[in-house]
């Protein structure tokens, strides 16, 4: 007893006590659930029980038009909001870290602000911006420049154009303070050092700032092809439900809630989460690859 | 991570300190809240009925039919004093307790005793599988004066009732009247879908085309309902049937919808169907003059349409080619007992007398404003033409009166299991490419179809 | 001569300066504009009625003639709709106070346990925390949900917390803090009989309270505003919290449009104070990843 006692307030034992939690969590919380889902997208879960199937869920998704679609909105979307996500935050970053920007803090904290709201209460304000009804924001303003009123949310690009704005509303504050505090840890003296060999503010941008910001980039980059490809609830927010005209905003998550939580199609959602756990892991290992993280001569280097 | 600033005792404190008011204030505003529970009477109704009494869980998605609920089981019990009972309510948004409802039956535990099931998501628990209770006995004294097409749409294959119907839904033609009168024009002779379209042509002339004849869903089916039901067609192919959408009434009512919107005389509804707030605007706002809707739609005026007393009227729906049937049932609820009950007779019980008996039908019709399914009360003039009623006063007409008129033409079309991957495609894509983008309807169907064939292989 | 082309030059640069910073305002006043609008706009709507909203769109007009207290009145008037209202928002408070205390105290003694002793175990279950976090939770959404239920803690506040209360990010922002911290400290403690635990909660844990006080806003943050897993979770109405709440208040059948949008407004508040009190440690909380990669 005592020597247990003793044994559990030693060196050795106590980072494993401490670690105690997560390694439970692990198991029951991650690896479980992971598995099973793999297992489940192999089965037929019905009232009864489940049937084990094969790979047919696998071969209906292949042929599946809705989830096509589904997939490739969310690609879509991601490579969207990457390519407004990241340059427009970067250059505001180097406009606020520049000697021109003037009360600084005041900006940074009000452009932090639409990250508060949840996407609930963001959703609903831009639905009702965006509403078909001519009194909508988006309406008045047509209106004002004399053409009629349309229904935004019917077509994709007004559709996606809400949809984008949404994300750009909710996440370049957040996205510019990631490359600002990428900003701050570069070294000062190395701008010092360009100054003194007569670099101007277009070569300083480009050779120095940009490449310096690499590794801030590459995470700015991986956290927004996880969230742009798992994006549901700013889809599902803003047409007030899992159905949109043509599914145009049909998302793969979308598309996994509507099989597993609304068709109670438990098995084929599985088989839609592990495609878009395929298709995240492989983008990421693409993108590690291809930024130079991760290499196959890591160990030459 | 030299960036994290540290933090001083004073700024802790100080940022402590407003939180903790924050969440004082916050906390303090809903005791006051809470407070006034005790003084105000209109609390949201939670469980109703004696401690002693057998004890039920209801689910529904209508906050109101747990308002009628509630009286029947204080009805129940002044009348049952040796069989109490006691239920708790919980009113859920639509998709969340059919979702809920799903997996707790899935489950084997969790669900409640007594559920309202939307007749489109009825299929995915009538399966061979049931996990309802039969209510063929419990229905058995009313069984032979109900319409018999609404017990059947919440039946087995094999006969056995497992839900109550609410109501019939019987599709009707509401024109707003002040309009036509306005315009100089007669709406009440109006028996075919031509007569109808002459009769926009008409409305679209006098009123300088300020004034649509009808809106078209783009998020419903309704109208394509009423077609299959004139011409006698079902697209689902009956319960156990294989669905085939290429139909001759589907392709007539698509057909007709796009040329009405091509000659200008009718537009799609805002936000896909009129029975949403936009809907009522329109309607309000005389956006538009008439359209076919099922009775229940009544109750949408007076709850959320006032203004428009006096100015509607009701009669039955125009067809393609005389001497169809003219109506259809349009959605419905389907109250059933969930095999997971302590006392599923006694539930069954309470249940089908409340829906089903002259009492509980009273107040469907007096207080909800549905068309009952107990059809021996259309004929009596007292339940029927009640001026008390508000229906009876608000509308030009007496709504029972356009009931009896019909009341041989109210054909179903079924609800079966394919019918939500087939509703689904049609709002999302169908009906969108044919309205909005003017699509042929007879490749739109062929899609539909090609889509429907793959999915329900 | 030379003296004056040299004030001139001078003048010129300073002169390109103020037209650099009006622009760069120009550029923040138009970026702080579109983050008000839709703001403001709500606020707007929510004195006018919200049936004409919901049906009509936001509008734009400033017409006061018809602006009214009577959603906010509506809101506190203590009628079974505002106690509903104020009951997801406690709710959501309970829900929120629990899930930050505790999420924070786990993954402060895992980050510590990680950080502090250099064991192979130590160095797997961190390689294990990146793992977590290369997969998004949407894929493990249904099998967990499953899971949840199984467990008998659906419907309860254990159900939502637990499957996120080793969070990866938070374990990983603690464990960056500590590995800046010297570890001679401990050292120090342990020869003045200070047991491994005692150590972890008398010596270090007053030293992170910055980190402490970054993840407390960033998990407040994302427990309030949190929405795809409660809405799972929870099935009473009597337990939803706000954001649930809100999102019924939307459905056709509820027709509580009044409420939703001064509901919605109301509901942006707390989290708006207590991140203009702590915002810095907000930012420094949420930008640690960035920085290291």
């Amino acid at each position: 007893m005592k020597k247990a006692k003793k044994f559990l307030y030693s060196q050795k034992a106590a980072p494993i006590v401490f670690c105690l939690p997560f390694m439970l969590s692990l198991l029951i919380f991650w690896l479980y659930p992971l598995v099973t889902g793999i297992v489940m997208s192999f089965q037929d879960v019905t009232f009864s029980g489940w049937e084990f199937i094969g790979l047919k869920n696998y071969r209906k998704l292949l042929i599946d038009k809705t989830f096509h679609t589904a997939v490739l909105n969310s690609v879509e979307y991601m490579l969207l909001t990457l390519v407004l996500m990241i340059p427009i935050p970067l250059l505001l970053a180097v406009l606020m870290e520049s000697r021109l920007t003037k009360a600084k803090g005041v900006w940074k904290v009000i452009l932090y602000i639409p990250a508060l709201t949840s996407v609930v209460i963001s959703g609903m304000l831009f639905r009702l911006m965006f509403s078909e009804g001519s009194g909508g924001q988006m309406n008045q303003i047509l209106q004002f420049f004399g053409h009629s009123s349309i229904a935004w949310l019917k077509e994709k690009v007004t559709a996606w154009t809400a949809l984008l704005l949404l994300c750009m509303w909710r996440w370049t504050g957040v996205n510019m303070l990631y490359f600002l505090s990428g900003l701050k840890s570069i070294d000062n003296s190395i701008y010092e050092s360009a100054d003194i060999d007569g670099a101007n503010g277009r070569q300083k941008l480009w050779y120095l700032t940009l490449p310096m910001l690499k590794p801030t980039t590459i995470y700015v980059l991986t956290i927004s092809v996880y969230a742009g490809l798992s994006m549901f609830l700013e889809s599902f927010m803003l047409w007030n439900g899992n159905s949109s005209p043509k599914n145009i905003g049909l998302t793969i998550v979308g598309y996994l809630y509507k099989r597993g939580i609304e068709n109670n199609d438990m098995g084929y959602a599985c088989a839609v989460g592990v495609v878009l756990l395929v298709i995240t892991l492989i983008i990421n290992f693409a993108q590690l690859f291809a930024t130079g993280t991760l290499s196959f001569k890591r160990k030459e280097d | 991570m030299k960036a994290v600033k540290t933090i001083s005792r004073r700024e802790f404190l100080r940022g402590s300190a407003a939180s903790a008011a924050t969440l004082a204030l916050a906390g303090l505003m809903s005791g006051t809240a809470l407070a006034e529970e005790e003084t105000e009477e209109d609390v949201a109704i939670t469980t109703v009925g004696p401690d002693d009494g057998t004890h039920f869980e209801l689910w529904t998605f209508m906050e109101a039919h747990s308002t009628f609920y509630a009286e029947m089981v204080e009805l129940w019990n002044e009348e049952n004093p040796d069989r109490q009972i006691q239920i708790t309510f919980s009113t859920y948004p639509y998709s969340d307790m059919h979702n809920k409802l799903m997996m707790s039956l899935q489950a084997g535990s969790g669900a409640p005793d007594i559920v309202d099931i939307e007749i489109g998501q009825f299929p995915n628990y009538s399966g061979s599988d049931s996990p309802l209770y039969p209510l063929t006995d419990a229905l058995a004294d009313y069984e032979a004066d109900m319409v018999q097409s609404r017990l059947d749409v919440y039946s087995l294959a094999d006969g056995t009732r497992v839900g109550v119907p609410t109501h019939v839904g019987a599709a009707v033609m509401y024109w707003n009247a002040e309009i036509f009168e306005q315009y100089g024009l007669d709406y009440s002779n109006i028996t075919t879908w031509d007569e109808y379209e002459q009769l926009g042509l008409d409305l679209k002339e006098a009123s300088g085309g300020s004034v649509y004849l009808t809106t078209v869903d783009t998020g419903g089916t309704d109208w394509i309902w009423l077609a299959m039901a004139e011409y006698g067609e079902d697209w689902t192919g009956g319960i156990d049937g294989t669905p085939e959408v290429q139909l001759e009434s589907v392709q007539a009512m698509l057909e007709m919808q796009q040329r009405w919107i091509d000659e200008g005389i009718a537009i799609v509804s805002t936000d896909g169907i009129i029975d949403v707030e936009a809907g009522y605007s329109n309607v309000m706002n005389g956006v538009l003059a008439s359209f076919p809707k099922a009775m229940w739609y009544m109750s949408r005026f007076t709850s959320y349409m006032p203004e428009m007393e006096g100015k509607y009227d009701i009669t039955p729906c125009p067809v393609f080619e005389e001497g169809q049937p003219r109506s259809v049932g349009l959605g419905g609820t389907g109250t059933a007992v969930t095999t997971q009950s302590e006392d599923p007779a006694l539930a069954a019980e309470w249940l089908a007398w409340a829906k089903c008996s002259e009492v509980g039908e009273e107040y469907i019709w007096n207080v909800l404003g549905f068309d009952v399914c107990n059809a021996s009360l259309w004929d009596d003039d007292d339940f029927a033409f009640d001026e008390s009623n508000v229906y009876n006063t608000f509308f030009r007409v007496q709504p029972y009166s356009v009931l009896r008129e019909i009341k041989d033409e109210i054909k179903t079309v079924y609800t079966t299991q394919n019918s939500v991957t087939l509703n689904d495609y049609f709002n999302t894509y169908t009906a969108n490419e044919v309205l909005e983008d003017g699509m042929d309807v007879a490749d739109a169907l062929q899609e539909l179809q090609d889509y429907l064939d793959v999915e329900l292989m | 001569m030379a003296k004056s082309v040299n004030a001139t030059g001078q003048r010129t640069m300073e002169g390109n300066h103020k037209v650099g910073t009006v622009l760069a305002t120009g550029v923040f006043v138009i970026l702080c504009a579109f983050v008000a609008f839709p703001l403001l706009c709500g606020l707007l709507a929510s004195f006018h009625e919200g049936r004409t909203i919901i049906s009509n769109g936001m509008s734009l007009n400033l017409d006061f003639s018809t602006a009214s207290l009577d959603n906010y009145i509506y809101l506190f008037s203590g009628n079974a709709d505002s106690q509903k209202y104020f009951m997801w928002y406690k709710n959501s408070m309970v829900l929120t106070v629990e899930t930050v205390v505790l999420t924070l105290l786990v993954c402060y003694f895992i980050a510590y346990g990680l950080t502090m002793y250099n064991s192979r175990v130590g160095n797997f279950l961190f390689f294990m925390v990146i793992a977590t976090m290369c997969v998004p939770f949407e894929i493990l959404m249904l099998p967990l949900y499953q899971e949840v239920q199984n467990l008998g803690i659906i419907n309860t506040n254990a159900g939502v917390i637990l499957p996120g209360l080793c969070g990866a990010s938070t374990i990983f922002f603690f464990r960056q803090y500590m590995t800046s911290l010297p570890k001679e400290l401990l050292d120090a403690a342990r020869v003045d009989g200070c047991t491994e635990y005692g150590i972890s909660v008398k010596i270090m844990m007053p030293i992170t309270k910055p980190a402490f006080a970054s993840m407390a806003i960033l998990c407040a943050m994302n427990s309030w505003n949190g929405m795809l897993w409660p809405m799972l979770v929870y099935r009473d109405t009597s337990k939803f919290t706000l954001q649930i709440g809100l999102n019924t208040l939307l459905t056709p059948y509820g027709n509580n449009y009044d409420m939703l949008i001064a509901g919605s407004m109301f509901g942006i508040i707390p989290i708006l104070i207590v991140y203009l009190i702590f915002n810095r440690f907000l930012i420094e909380g949420m930008t640690a990843g960035a920085v290291k990669g």
